[in-house]
């Protein structure tokens, strides 16, 4: 399975019969639900036309389905680049009025962190079908309140987990479950960088509204940023999620040039129910190793960045080539089946590993907008054909919910460096995907 | 290296047999020796062991120190010196790329923008190699074992077997005289990665066969060097002839190259005959032979 496979086949019987077991939320964007939506128009607006909501943008104009209404910002500059790309959107610098705007039916919202979930439940409250930026909320509190208020309106919402429809981490996570790697011993994620994580201000009074993640006021810096996408790695390869959490961040690098309050280097240790451990690493002061998220299996390994699998032990169990020789001891000769293709030289722990799907594409993690292939166009195309038909994916909240209820937990962690477990009023009834071959 | 398996059977009287196996090119070497002394085979075992691990040495990419490696590590900055066998290793991959018009080409899966070129130069008066381009690596996947095959057989037919096979990775395989109670050795081919269709039969005696395709964990790691894409191709290629590394070398070029282009590959080496296996989901195979093929019962009356 390829991307275009991915895109194409994503809903056709027997195909889709495995795939949306696993992986529900995958209805969103599956042939029958194309086939639903073509010939209809999902009128959406933008809440925050800055960096990330412009990259959607630039998705969002490859979608005939998708009509984009009405622009927000409240940063005119932002706004009127976003603008060039949509004359004919009406403008707006508060959001309250464009959620009064009759043709917007679903809102993207693309702003800083601790605007996430106010503007998530008014857009809710006025009846408009909702994407998100991850992560979901500023705090804990906040996750369960718009967890919560959106079962109770019912409605659409989407947080921006855009792995979730990553071809490649798709078909990585239904390997691990087919067994290919054994069972899960470990899982490893990381994300370096070597840069001040800063935009240009033109004026300084801009500094905390324009770099609004280096200060704690509006952001948890590097936990919520960026490793809401990875904390999923390890309830997706083990279906369960983690007991406990410890963790250590500290400023070490870019304190200097400037007055950020956020961790510029975390550690954090995520701890299952059945003792496995999943580590998170973030240094923006070196980039060397990039991005890195690996599941570590008793028989092998999946780098699902790179979109590669590894085996532990490379060499088959036992070669046909023996039934050459029982031939020989008894006298007869008759056909030996062990030839066949090359079955191990790229599977050494040395080699380059072998790929899971064809034409994967490697992000490095670098870009602080958002990768191409990544998941991200999928997962807005999933919302606009959410926004005309109305039906929630079905576990796609709740895998987002935890992955920033675990973010934010390892954060309170490190600032109050105690081993801490998510408190009871903060599960929902949710038990993440497991499932056997 | 060690050799981690020996059995020497006397069972059958008349013509005992020896099986070693060990690892080797992250893969397993295996040999069956007929009517040899259990000594002799021991040694041939062993002398076969230090051959291979001598040219892994040379060949493995991923090792440091390794010729290849350095060549890797220091080749795009400037001419590295190598020693006489690497040096005539990289001079017959080049003469390869030329004559399947570059479907083979041991720089396929470097960094570069694809293109028909060959990827390093070679200086012959300073027995230096240098790589062209940032991201230039050699890659000696499709060529070290037919390479390493071709040497060990030498070496077994030197110490007088007569009957023997020899099998690397169960993908590159060479024969000495034949099966014990037969005309040749039967090889059957299990010629889809997943393993669900009826195997194909192949018949050694003096000489060698390969088989590429897609990897047994279903993958695909066969790179086309025209496009630095990745060959998607549900075909198994099998080339019999008699050299392992011109098996080798012409089954991964085949599996490379487009059909149109394999028949004018294969016309430049006679006595090499190629077979694409093309099997469907319910195990049976569309079986297409590629070049000039020889008489099959020439083998019979023999």
């Amino acid at each position: 399975m390829d991307r275009k496979e991915f895109l194409k086949d994503c809903g056709r019987m027997g195909f889709a019969g495995w795939m949306l077991s696993l992986f529900p939320w995958l209805e969103s964007c599956s042939d029958q639900t194309r086939r639903e939506v073509q010939g209809e128009k999902a009128r959406i607006g933008i809440i925050g036309t800055g960096s990330r909501g412009q990259f959607h943008i630039q998705h969002l104009l490859q979608m005939p389905h998708v009509e984009v209404t009405a622009l927000c910002d409240d940063y005119t500059p932002h706004l009127e680049d976003a603008a060039q790309y949509y004359p004919l959107a009406k403008l707006y610098s508060d959001y309250r009025k464009l959620l009064e705007d009759k043709n917007v039916d679903g809102v993207i919202i693309a702003t800083p962190l601790y605007l996430h979930a106010p503007m998530t439940l008014d857009a809710l409250e006025a009846g408009k079908r909702v994407f998100c930026e991850k992560a979901m909320a500023y705090s804990q509190e906040d996750c369960l309140r718009v967890y919560n208020r959106r079962k109770e309106l019912g409605g659409v919402l989407f947080i921006g987990q855009q792995r979730l429809f990553d071809p490649k981490y798709i078909k990585a996570m239904s390997m691990i479950h087919e067994g290919r790697i054994g069972e899960v011993v470990g899982v490893r994620n990381y994300w370096y960088r070597n840069n001040n994580w800063r935009r240009d201000v033109p004026s300084p009074e801009l500094e905390r509204r324009i770099n609004w993640r280096l200060y704690s006021e509006y952001s948890r810096g590097l936990m919520t940023e960026l490793a809401c996408h990875q904390l999923q790695n390890g309830s997706w390869s083990m279906g369960m999620l983690p007991e406990q959490v410890m963790g250590s961040g500290h400023l070490v690098h870019w304190t200097k040039e400037d007055k950020r309050d956020v961790y510029d280097t975390v550690s954090a240790i995520f701890t299952y129910p059945n003792g496995v451990n999943m580590t998170f690493e973030s240094v923006i002061s070196n980039k060397h190793f990039g991005m890195g998220e690996q599941i570590l299996g008793s028989q092998g390994t999946i780098d699902l960045v790179a979109g590669l699998i590894y085996s532990d032990d490379p060499m088959p169990k036992g070669s046909g080539i023996h039934q050459l020789v029982t031939q020989i001891e008894n006298g007869i000769m008759s056909n030996s089946v062990f030839a066949g293709t090359s079955w191990a030289a790229e599977t050494s722990p040395l080699a380059p590993g072998l790929p899971i799907m064809p034409n994967v594409t490697v992000n490095t993690g670098e870009s602080t907008i958002g990768a191409e292939a990544d998941g991200s166009k999928e997962i807005i195309e999933a919302f606009a054909n959410a926004v005309i038909t109305g039906r929630q994916p079905e576990k796609i909240l709740e895998e987002s919910y935890y992955a920033t209820q675990f973010a934010l937990l390892a954060d309170r962690a490190m600032h109050e460096n105690r081993i801490l477990t998510l408190d009871e009023q903060f599960r929902i009834p949710y038990e993440p995907i497991r499932y056997k071959a | 290296m060690t050799v981690e398996e020996f059995r020497y059977s006397t069972k059958n009287a008349l013509y005992p047999v020896a099986y070693a196996s060990m690892r080797a090119m992250h893969t397993r070497l295996e040999m069956v020796l007929v009517g040899v002394a259990e000594a002799l085979a021991r040694e041939l075992a062993e002398a076969v062991e230090a051959d291979t691990a001598r040219m892994e040495r040379l060949f493995n990419r991923h090792a440091a120190g390794a010729g290849l490696n350095v060549v890797n590590m220091l080749g795009r900055a400037g001419d590295v010196a190598v020693d006489d066998e690497l040096f005539m290793v990289l001079e017959l991959c080049e003469a390869f790329r030329r004559g399947t018009e570059g479907y083979f080409d041991i720089t396929a899966c470097s960094e570069r923008a694809a293109d028909t070129t060959a990827g390093y130069t070679l200086d012959a008066a300073a027995h230096t190699v240098r790589l062209h381009g940032a991201g230039a690596l050699l890659d000696l996947g499709g060529f070290a074992k037919g390479y390493a095959l071709e040497r060990l057989r030498q070496r077994v037919s030197e110490a007088g077997v007569q009957q023997a096979v020899l099998n690397f990775g169960d993908s590159s395989i060479t024969a000495i005289g034949h099966h014990p109670y037969g005309e040749w050795w039967p090889i059957g081919v299990e010629p889809d990665a997943r393993r669900s269709a009826v195997a194909q039969e192949f018949r050694l005696r003096d000489s060698a066969m390969s088989v590429s395709g897609r990897g047994r964990g279903g993958e695909y790691h066969i790179f086309d060097p025209h496009s630095g894409e990745r060959v998607v191709r549900e075909e198994t290629m099998v080339v019999e002839g008699r050299s392992a590394l011109v098996c080798e070398v012409l089954s991964t070029a085949l599996y490379a190259a487009p059909a149109a282009r394999r028949e004018g590959i294969m016309a430049r080496y006679e006595g090499y005959t190629a077979t694409a296996l093309r099997c469907g989901a319910t195990g049976g195979c569309e079986v297409l032979r590629i070049g000039r093929q020889p008489q099959r019962k020439d083998m019979d009356k023999e």
